[in-house]
Order: C-alpha cells, then sequence, then structure tokens
C-alpha cells in the first residue's frame, strides 16, 4: 500500500504492507533508532513517538493508520529549545540512569506539556503512566519533568 | 492479492467490507497484540486489513433526542476531552490502559473486542446502551447485551461495521465506579463494579448495578433493580444480604494470571455493598 | 582543594542517551548480518526423541550442539547448563537450537515447522517435592557457638516458615548478543555485565585461547544481575553461530521470550527456630534455608552462600545452626538478581523478630534494637564487626523522618507503619576478591588520563563515579578523565559489575593508583600505572569451614514503610517509604539517590505486585501484560538521607550501595502491612487476594 505521511516535518511516501509496525518502519525504514522495542506488546512506552503532536505506543500502530499525520521523532525533537530545556533539567535532576526508557519519556513529556504546561505531580504521573522505568524509581523522572515545565514557561 | 483496504467513505467501507474477507482495524490497539509475533516483526493478520479509524463519519459525538451519539471510531482520548460525556464513563475511561494507548484506541474497538473485561462495557450495559451496526444494504439497532454474545463473541456479522454507540444523555445523582486492576497504571481489571442511582425524596427511583471481569459476559440483571427502585434509600443496609445473596448467583469469574476466583467474587460483593451504604446515606 | 566528592555532577553518558543516539545493541548493524531465532523446548522434563527439520532455504542454517566445537556448557560457577540441548530437556523454554539467516520473516517460518519428538519424563515441579526427592543441587551448614544447648535451656521456642516468590528483572532492554568473526577473531558484543565472564565462556565453548577472543560490551539498558551470568549462554551461542555461517550474528530476544527463559530470583522457604531465655531475647537460632534453583544449578551455590552469611541480619545471635540447600526443580534456572540471596534471608529475619515482638507484646523496633550488632562482635560466621556500627543514629533519625514513635501506636485498621533494619556484605562473598584479582590500569596520556577497567556503566552510574574517583583524586576537570571501552581487548580483568563492589573495590584500586600516577606525573607524557587487588591481612576466611570474615566491610541501613489498605478491595497502597543509609561516603549524590530510590521500588514491586507463580513447570505470568512491575503511579514518597561513615579501606571512605536499598524494602512494606491488619506475615507478594484472605480468618 502506497504511504504519504509526514515524518520528522519532511514528506514521505512509501510502499509497504499496511501491517508494518510503525516502529519498524522509523527504526528499519529509516534508521531512527532513537525509537526503541521494550515489549512489543503496548506495555513499557519505550517505542513512544508523537503523532499528531499526541503520544502514541508506535508498536501498536500498523502503517494504514499513519496516512496524512505527521510523525515526529526524538531525532528532530532533539533539536527543539524545548527539547535542550529537558535535556538539561533531565541531566540536573538525574532522569536519567541505563537510558532505554528514556527517548520514550521524553517523547511523552512533550505531549504531556504540550497538553497542559503546567502539570502537577498528579498529572505527571498520570501523563507518565504508559512509560514503565526500572531504573530510577521515577521520582527523579517526575523532578526532571516538573523543573522543565517551571523552567521553560513560555516555551508551552 | 491485496494486502489493505484504506476506503475514504463509510460508504465504500461497508461496500468492500460486503465483497471480501478482511479484518476491520481502527486504533489496533487490541488487534496487534493478538497478533504480535516478537521483536522486528510485524503482526501475522491471516486477512488484508479494512482500515477504519480515519473514517470522518465515525468521529462525530452529538445530542439527538436527549440522547448522545457516539462514533464507533472515537478515540478514548476524545471521549475524555468532550464535555458532553458523562463524568463517570471518563472515571473509567480514565482508568483504561496509558496515556499513549488511549491515543489510539476506539470505543468501537473496545466493545467489538468483547473481553469480559473490556472497561467501557459496564457503563455502556448499564445505561442501556445501543449499537448502530451498518452493512451495504441495512442498518440495526441492537442492545449491547445482545450484540455480545459471549467472550470475544459479537452478533457483528460478516459485512457489517459498528457505526455508532447510543447512551442516554443523562447523568445520576449516585455515581459510584471502582477497577480493581493489578496495580494503579497500565493494568488490565481484575474486577470492575459500576452503580448508578437516583432518588427522590428519599426513595430510589432508578438504579443500574454491572460488574465486569467477574463473569463471560458483564453482570447486569434487570430483574434485581427492579426490585431495588422504589426502596427507600435507608433502607439499603438492611437490604443488603437479600441483595448481595441474589448478584452472588450472577458472579461466576475464573481463577487466571492476575487473580482468583474467590477474590473477585467477594471483592465484587464488597464494592456492591459499598456502593448500597453510599445511597444508604443519601439525603 | 575541591568541594566533597558528594556533590552531584552530571552523569558522564546522560547526554548520548537522553539525545537518542546511545546505540544499544538492538540498534546496530553489522555488514552482511544475519538474524537468529532460538527453538525452545515446550515440555518440562523430557528426552528429544528427534528433531524433523523442514528443508532450508539458501543462506539459512541450523545452530546446535553438533556445532560446538569445544565444551557444550555455559560456564559460570558449576557449568551444567548446555549451549544447546543434548539428548534431554530440562525446563520449558530451554534452547534447542538457533536458526540464522538473512530474513526475520523466514526464520520465524522455518521455527514454526520444525517438529521435534519429546519423550516426557517425570518432572519435579516445586521446592517443596524437591525436598520430598532430595533434589539437591548443593547443601551447605555452618555453625556458631553450641546451638544444640543453646536449645536445651531455652525458656521458649519459636518456629516459623518463611516464602518469598520469584522476581523478573524487567530491564527495559531485553537480552540482545552479536557476533562476528574477523582476523582471526571471534568479537561478540552485547548487552551485558561481565565481558570477562563472556570471554571465559567463550574460551570453552569455542576450545580457543582468549587473545582469539574479544568481547565488547554495548550500551546496556538495564540489568540487575539479569545481565550477570546469563549473557555468556548468549554470548556463545552467537559466537557458534557466527562461526558456522561465517557471517555475523545477532540475537535479540522478544521480552515474552526473555520473560519466560531468562534467569529469575531463587524463590525460597526459610525456616527458622529461635531459642528464647527468660528475657525473650533470642540467644540461638536455627535456620534452614531452601532456594528453588530451578533446571540448573549455575551461579546458585554464591546466591545460596550469601544468603546464609546474610541470615543473622543486623543481630548478634550467641548461638546459631545455618543449612542451606540449592534444589533442582524443573523450572527457568533461577539466577544472579540484585541482593543475591540476601533479600530472601533478611525478609525471613526481620519478619521472625516482627513476629516474635507481636507475641510478647513489644513494638518490634525496640525488640530488633535489643539484638543489634556493634563494633567488635562477632559476626555469624565468626569475623568481626571492625568498624563502627550506626545503626543507633540511622534508627534516631528515621524515626523522626517517619514519625514512627507516634504513629505506630495508632492502632487504625487498615493504615499502618513497620521499620527494617539491614545490612549487605560489600563486595565478593568469602575467597571471591581473592579469587578475581581484579586489575587496572590507568594511563596517563598528556593532560588527559583514561581508566582501563572491565567495570561495565549499566545505568548504576559506574562510569561517572569511577571518572568522578580518578578526577578528585588528581585534581582534574571530569573532562579530562576518559574511560576506556569495556572491551576485554582493551581493558584488565577488573572483575564482575556484581555484588556492590565496583566503587569500593574497584574504585578503591583506581584511588591508589592515582595516589602513584600523581607522584610520577612529571616524569612522562605517557605512561600506565596498574593496581591488583590486595586481599587485607586482617581478614580471615576458610572456604571449606565458612568461617571468617565473609565480607570485609557492611553497608547498614534502616527504613519505616507507611501503607493504607482500601478496606473494601484490600489493594495496598504504599504511601511513604523512609530511608537512612550508612555507605562510608557517597561518591555523587544525585547517582547515589537514583540507586536508592531504583531498589527501593523494586523491592517494593516484589512485595506487593510482582507476582509471578509457575503451574507444573508453566509460569503463568509470562508477558508484561500479566507480570506486572510499578508504574509511576505505584510508587510511594520516598525521603531518603545518608550518614557520614567513611571506610578506611574504601575510595574516600566509600562502601557498597547498589544492591542494600533493595533489601530493605520489602520487609519494611511487610511489617507496614502487619500492622495496619494486625496479622502476622509470613511471605511475599502480599497481595490483595491474599490479605483479604488473612483478614476473614481473623475475622
Amino acid at each position: 500500500m502506497k504511504i504519504e505521511f509526514v515524518l520528522n516535518n519532511k514528506s514521505q511516501i512509501i510502499e509497504v504492507d499496511p501491517a508494518r509496525r510503525l516502529l519498524d518502519i522509523l527504526r528499519e525504514d529509516f534508521g531512527l533508532t532513537g525509537v526503541k522495542e521494550g515489549c512489543g506488546e503496548g506495555e513499557c512506552g519505550a517505542c513512544v513517538v508523537l503523532m499528531d503532536g499526541k503520544a502514541v505506543n508506535s508498536c501498536l500502530v500498523p502503517a494504514g493508520n499513519i496516512v496524512g499525520k505527521s510523525i515526529v521523532t526524538l531525532e528532530s525533537f532533539k533539536k527543539t529549545e524545548r527539547y535542550k530545556m529537558i535535556e538539561s533539567c533531565f541531566l540536573e535532576a538525574g532522569s536519567v540512569q541505563c537510558g532505554f526508557c528514556t527517548p520514550g519519556i521524553v517523547m511523552a513529556t512533550e505531549s504531556l506539556l504540550n497538553e497542559n504546561p503546567n502539570p502537577t505531580e498528579k498529572e505527571i504521573k498520570e501523563g507518565l503512566s504508559g512509560n514503565l522505568c526500572r531504573c530510577t524509581g521515577y521520582n527523579m523522572i517526575f523532578k526532571g519533568i516538573h523543573l522543565a515545565a517551571k523552567r521553560g514557561k513560555g516555551l508551552w | 492479492m491485496v494486502d489493505g483496504f484504506r476506503p475514504v467513505t463509510l460508504q465504500e467501507t461497508l461496500n468492500i467490507r460486503s465483497q471480501y474477507n478482511c479484518t476491520p482495524i481502527a486504533g489496533g490497539t487490541d488487534l496487534m497484540v493478538q497478533k504480535a509475533r516478537g521483536f522486528a516483526l510485524k503482526p501475522g493478520f491471516e486477512q488484508p486489513l479494512l482500515f477504519i479509524g480515519h473514517l470522518p463519519e465515525l468521529q462525530k459525538i452529538v445530542i439527538k433526542n436527549n440522547q448522545i451519539h457516539i462514533g464507533s471510531g472515537l478515540l478514548l482520548t476524545d471521549l475524555l476531552n468532550s464535555e458532553i460525556i458523562p463524568e463517570i464513563f471518563k472515571e473509567a475511561v480514565r482508568l483504561m490502559a496509558s496515556p499513549p494507548s488511549r491515543n489510539l484506541a476506539s470505543i468501537g474497538g473496545n466493545i467489538c473486542n468483547a473481553s469480559p473485561a473490556g472497561d467501557t462495557l459496564p457503563y455502556l450495559y448499564a445505561v442501556d446502551a445501543q449499537l448502530v451496526l451498518k452493512s451495504v444494504a441495512a442498518k440495526r439497532t441492537v442492545p449491547i447485551d445482545k450484540f455480545i454474545t459471549g467472550p470475544k463473541q459479537t452478533d457483528l456479522r460478516k459485512d457489517e461495521l459498528l457505526t455508532e454507540i447510543i447512551i442516554p444523555n443523562k447523568t445520576f445523582g449516585v455515581n459510584y465506579y471502582k477497577k480493581v486492576g493489578q496495580r494503579k497504571g497500565m493494568s488490565l481489571t481484575k474486577a470492575a463494579f459500576l452503580g448508578l442511582a437516583d432518588c427522590e425524596n428519599k426513595r430510589i427511583t432508578d438504579i443500574r448495578i454491572a460488574f465486569g471481569s467477574v463473569s463471560p459476559k458483564i453482570v447486569r440483571s434487570r430483574e434485581i433493580e427492579r426490585t431495588i427502585v422504589g426502596k427507600p434509600t435507608f433502607e439499603m443496609i438492611t437490604a443488603i444480604p437479600e441483595i448481595l445473596a441474589k448478584y452472588a448467583l450472577l458472579i461466576r469469574p475464573i481463577d487466571d494470571a492476575r487473580s482468583s476466583a474467590v477474590y473477585r467474587k467477594k471483592v465484587s460483593l464488597r464494592l456492591l455493598e459499598d456502593f448500597l451504604r453510599k445511597i444508604d446515606k443519601e439525603k | 582543594m575541591r568541594e566533597s566528592i558528594s556533590k552531584p555532577i552530571q552523569r558522564v553518558d546522560g547526554s548520548a542517551k537522553i539525545s537518542g543516539e546511545a546505540k544499544y545493541i538492538g540498534d546496530m548493524h553489522f555488514e552482511n548480518m544475519l538474524f537468529a531465532k532460538t527453538l525452545r523446548s515446550s515440555r518440562v522434563k523430557a528426552k528429544i526423541k528427534s528433531i524433523i527439520k523442514p528443508e532450508l532455504p539458501e543462506g539459512y542454517f541450523i545452530v546446535d550442539k553438533d556445532d560446538v566445537p569445544g565444551v557444550n556448557r555455559m560456564r559460570t560457577v558449576v557449568s551444567d547448563h548446555p549451549l544447546f540441548a543434548e539428548d534431554n530437556v530440562e525446563y520449558i523454554g530451554q534452547p534447542i537450537l538457533l536458526v540464522v539467516g538473512p530474513e526475520r520473516e523466514t526464520i520465524y517460518d522455518i521455527i514454526t515447522h520444525i517438529s521435534i519428538v519429546y519423550d516426557d519424563l517425570e518432572p519435579l515441579y516445586t521446592l517443596e517435592e524437591a525436598e520430598v526427592k532430595s533434589s539437591v543441587f548443593t547443601d551447605y551448614h555452618y555453625d556458631k557457638g553450641e546451638p544444640d544447648k543453646a536449645f536445651a535451656v531455652a525458656v521458649t521456642i519459636i518456629e516459623d516458615e518463611y516464602h518469598t516468590g520469584y522476581q523478573e528483572h524487567v530491564y527495559l532492554e531485553p537480552q540482545g548478543m552479536a557476533a562476528e568473526y574477523r582476523d582471526d577473531t571471534m568479537f561478540v558484543y552485547g548487552s551485558m555485565q561481565c565481558p570477562f565472564y563472556a570471554e571465559g565462556a567463550l574460551t570453552e565453548a569455542l576450545g580457543w585461547d582468549a587473545k582469539r577472543i574479544r568481547v565488547i560490551q554495548t550500551v546496556t539498558g538495564g540489568a540487575f544481575g539479569g545481565k550477570e551470568e546469563f549473557p555468556s549462554l548468549t554470548a556463545c551461542q552467537v559466537a557458534v553461530a557466527a562461526l558456522k555461517t561465517k557471517r555475523p550474528v545477532t540475537l535479540i530476544y522478544d521480552r515474552d521470550e526473555d520473560i519466560i527463559c531468562s534467569t529469575k530470583r531463587h524463590p525460597s522457604i526459610v525456616r527458622y527456630k529461635a531459642a528464647l531465655n527468660q528475657n525473650n531475647d533470642v540467644i540461638a537460632l536455627d535456620v534452614d534455608v531452601l532456594l528453588d534453583a530451578g533446571a540448573y544449578n549455575g551461579l546458585s551455590p554464591v546466591v545460596l552462600q550469601r544468603a546464609i552469611f546474610s541470615v543473622t541480619g543486623v543481630y548478634n545471635y550467641l548461638h546459631l545452626k545455618v543449612r542451606g540447600r540449592n534444589f533442582m526443580t524443573n523450572n527457568v534456572p533461577s539466577g544472579a538478581y540484585r541482593g543475591f540471596g540476601a533479600p530472601q534471608t533478611i525478609f525471613g529475619t526481620e519478619m521472625l523478630m516482627h513476629n516474635i515482638a507481636l507475641k510478647i507484646g513489644v513494638d518490634p523496633l525496640d525488640y530488633k534494637m535489643r539484638h543489634m550488632l556493634r563494633r567488635g562482635d562477632p559476626t555469624c560466621t565468626g569475623g568481626k564487626i571492625r568498624d563502627i556500627v550506626k545503626l543507633p543514629e540511622i534508627i534516631t533519625r528515621v524515626t523522626e523522618m517517619s514519625d514512627y514513635r507516634n504513629k505506630v501506636q495508632n492502632n487504625v485498621k487498615y493504615k499502618g507503619i513497620g521499620a527494617s533494619l539491614f545490612l549487605h556484605g560489600c563486595g565478593f562473598t568469602g575467597n571471591g576478591e581473592q579469587t578475581i584479582q581484579g586489575k587496572i590500569i590507568l594511563k596517563k596520556s598528556g593532560e588527559n588520563v583514561i581508566l582501563k577497567v572491565s567495570s561495565t556503566e549499566m545505568g548504576q552510574g559506574a562510569e561517572t563515579v569511577l571518572r568522578k574517583i580518578v578526577a578528585y583524586s588528581l585534581d582534574l576537570p571530569i573532562e579530562k578523565v576518559l574511560c576506556e571501552a569495556a572491551d576485554t581487548g582493551l581493558v584488565p580483568d577488573s572483575g564482575p559489575t556484581v555484588a556492590s563492589r565496583t566503587t569500593m573495590i574497584v574504585g578503591g584500586l583506581l584511588r591508589q593508583a592515582c595516589l602513584e600516577l600523581k607522584e610520577h606525573w612529571d616524569e612522562a607524557e605517557e605512561f600506565e600505572v596498574s593496581r591488583s587487588y590486595k586481599h587485607p591481612d586482617f581478614l580471615n576466611w576458610d572456604n571449606d569451614t565458612f568461617q571468617g570474615d565473609a565480607y570485609p566491610v557492611y553497608s547498614w541501613g534502616a527504613n519505616v514503610a507507611e501503607v493504607e489498605i482500601d478496606p473494601v478491595t484490600y489493594e495496598i497502597n504504599v504511601k511513604k517509604i523512609s530511608a537512612v543509609y550508612d555507605v562510608g561516603m557517597p561518591i555523587d549524590e544525585t547517582t547515589l539517590r537514583g540507586q536508592m530510590q531504583g531498589g527501593i521500588v523494586q523491592g517494593v514491586g516484589w512485595a506487593t505486585i510482582e507476582v509471578m507463580t509457575t503451574d507444573k513447570g508453566k509460569l503463568i505470568q509470562k508477558n508484561l501484560t500479566d507480570y506486572k512491575v510499578p508504574t509511576s503511579m505505584d510508587i510511594p514518597k520516598i525521603d531518603c538521607e545518608f550518614v557520614s561513615n567513611p571506610y578506611e579501606f574504601g575510595p574516600f571512605g566509600a562502601k557498597c550501595a547498589g544492591e542494600l536499598p533493595f533489601v530493605g524494602a520489602p520487609p519494611a512494606v511487610a511489617a507496614a502491612v502487619s500492622n495496619a491488619l494486625n496479622v502476622p506475615i509470613y511471605s511475599i507478594p502480599m497481595t490483595p487476594e491474599d490479605l483479604m484472605e488473612m483478614d476473614s480468618h481473623e475475622n
């Protein structure tokens, strides 16, 4: 099936089996290995990317569903001011350990702050409830997000 | 061999549905997991996919004749953002899966998947939701408890598509929902309880009770509800043993990887009791 | 002079990870590479009668026991696990062969068309069955004092039995390994904790000298012990495949596959007999530790050792009789997991003390404090507590933070508070460090200093901490201190990254080397200094009798947990954990806090929602839908502080830290649940199902 979509702000047309997972299209066809496969069943959030600005589990998205959509991955998001704020706050707060959950968490954070620039702690927890982290115990991730929301006034 | 269909209109979709063996897919959050085959592999669908999640006709949500018409393609996130959807229904939706999954999953998908643990189902059963099923030639409206015939089984015909869910535009005075999961976030349901009631002058004028995940189908009994309607609210506590005993006969849970039949039954009845106590305190 | 080394810096590998640029093994491509997938046993215990393979398309291979040039065994403490099954299979999921080829779809297809004819044999499903049948891998025992006499004169004897369950690591990055044979060398890349363990295993499997083998750790997405010995298996498998196919081979596990077949925490049954004197003090303890090692022994003997050497926790019991056994059952093999046997016995002992206190009507924390070790006391194996024990200060602080003394008297049903006291032996058990003889090299290169160590960064912050130790020792900015890759061709064997030894032992060697480097700094532009581990003279250990100093030093801690139990559903809400630790000296407070919080949350998970059970050799919870680890919604508030207690032989006073926080959380949560419902707790995980059952009996 011919699939037309926008990837990291660039128009793309690909010929692909419409059942192929967006996760594999990104990682294998476009070499965007910033997206990770942690479980393949929508239970860990390591594969989260933005689809029309919202966080989605790319392991659950078949190619047929990305037609006309705008997909944003970390590879392009990392060039933005918002990313730089998230990165510096994450580094300060100790939000990263092994790093495997981190790309999904960064994208989920962008999705959350995009919708809600001033989240409460409860809203941060709920917004991140689709992302597993086994290393940090989460608190330092919340701290990083809270810091980014506070210091990033005007960015979101 | 066609690898998939991505029609532009609902009419086109129904045409395809009537002509080909294909698998309708909206968000894919159930189907993509069911057919997953492992690291870096595409899922193993046996039939070409029929993509319906994008169809504009399935995205509407309107109030008509004091009923809310919900397009089957509406995302769970859209339901949460809608001002029309009753808050108690949103409570159930809010606890489903996770935010990135809710941004993909459709209400129609949850219904047609017909899992006994489906989280939209207790509310839809409790408010007598009607389902609109369309095919090329026909349209029929079926109550949800007739549509779902068993675990993962529905009355959906080979050429049909669920297009709309109709619920009353109504909120209740007493609202009670509890999902018991394996943990607080991102969890399947071990047992779910929904209780709705209206009271006037300390009498119960309307009561709906539904249990999820504790039987092959959602448990609701209009018969038992009718015996409660008309009773004074302050009699609820004394009525508890009798009402619980009646529901105990209908609740038939199983042991599985997530919980035990004993617990599921006990917790369901405890939640029912808690709901009845809540009514008892109603002014 | 710089500020305190504890002051946090930004971790050195952070940016690469946050930006998604860090490459894990699943992200890596090798030219001409082939994919591999494992065909596994579907039977619990059976003889393989025949394997019927379809005709293979061009370019596809089957790799099995006949392709192993050396020994078909995974080398570890006990090398009993076959790389590829031979005549028998002993657990569901045991690897039988690899299918290797250029297209994953085709590999999947081939695997589904391989059929195996089995002759089922009689399996052992449970620890209880194994005990009846004496299916024992290892049997250890040691005594202290005169336990028989003590029991003879005891005023009261209490008998209890405690159970703990499986735990799966759920490192976010599944197991992955790749091998490439070129330039007469086998290069193996992958997610792992111990490159030299893999190297050793490869020398046996290939029958080659280590000079022809190079193991390179790739960025590792979490491990927690699950990538300590297990990667030796996959490393050998892909190496054999690379040799056969003459192309690079990559093997990445599916999550379900990882859950079913990779090593898990040992389930345990610990039986206690406590002899109490007229004051109700415990004067003698008779402990029988039973661990379920699963189908193969592997490194379980060392887990068993730590379990039995931790059995007295922070307490000084005059007389001891300790037995520990590893049992063989036809379940997935158990292996290394954060805590490594200590969590099982410390849970048991903490709950024993807690339950005795309840029986005699004393506050559990007060009762525990009556038995605490002090400097100069003998350890359970007749060694010595040589350093000051800061438990009194730790307890004062943690009870202040949590308001324990007031809350514990509240007696509000469904709300509870409970405390745990615990320790962790730093470094390898017994002779381990002497056997490994860990070595480090420090190289001056112009303005820069390069660390050559085999310690691996897996998220815990090892690279940051070790570089910081060197930077502070030499008064250099961290940017001038670099770390060589964990590549067996480039670094010496500093020992494995396990046992909470990296900061104290490897960091300690680096610090010593720095002092020498500093002395000779101006003498040349480029030179190297090396150091090997030297066991302190004052430590004694007899590995045959298990007598002496099992560990050179201990880290200590106390936790107070507060829980609320839903009165209708019995769901446990762990509201808060207050924690105070003595780890000597924090080398980086942010990194350390990260370990403490992560360890606490894993401990809370093991005690509450991480249910993993088997039924006739089958894992019931075999994917992330059914096996639940804590999400952001499930975590308690955590308040964490440290007391300073610099260790003379640790770099800047540092001791061990990585496993300690895991050990303390489960007994604290269990004590709090016990307080909330007024019932004794004997097993974890504590599920709503269990609690509802327990509470109904009380009513």
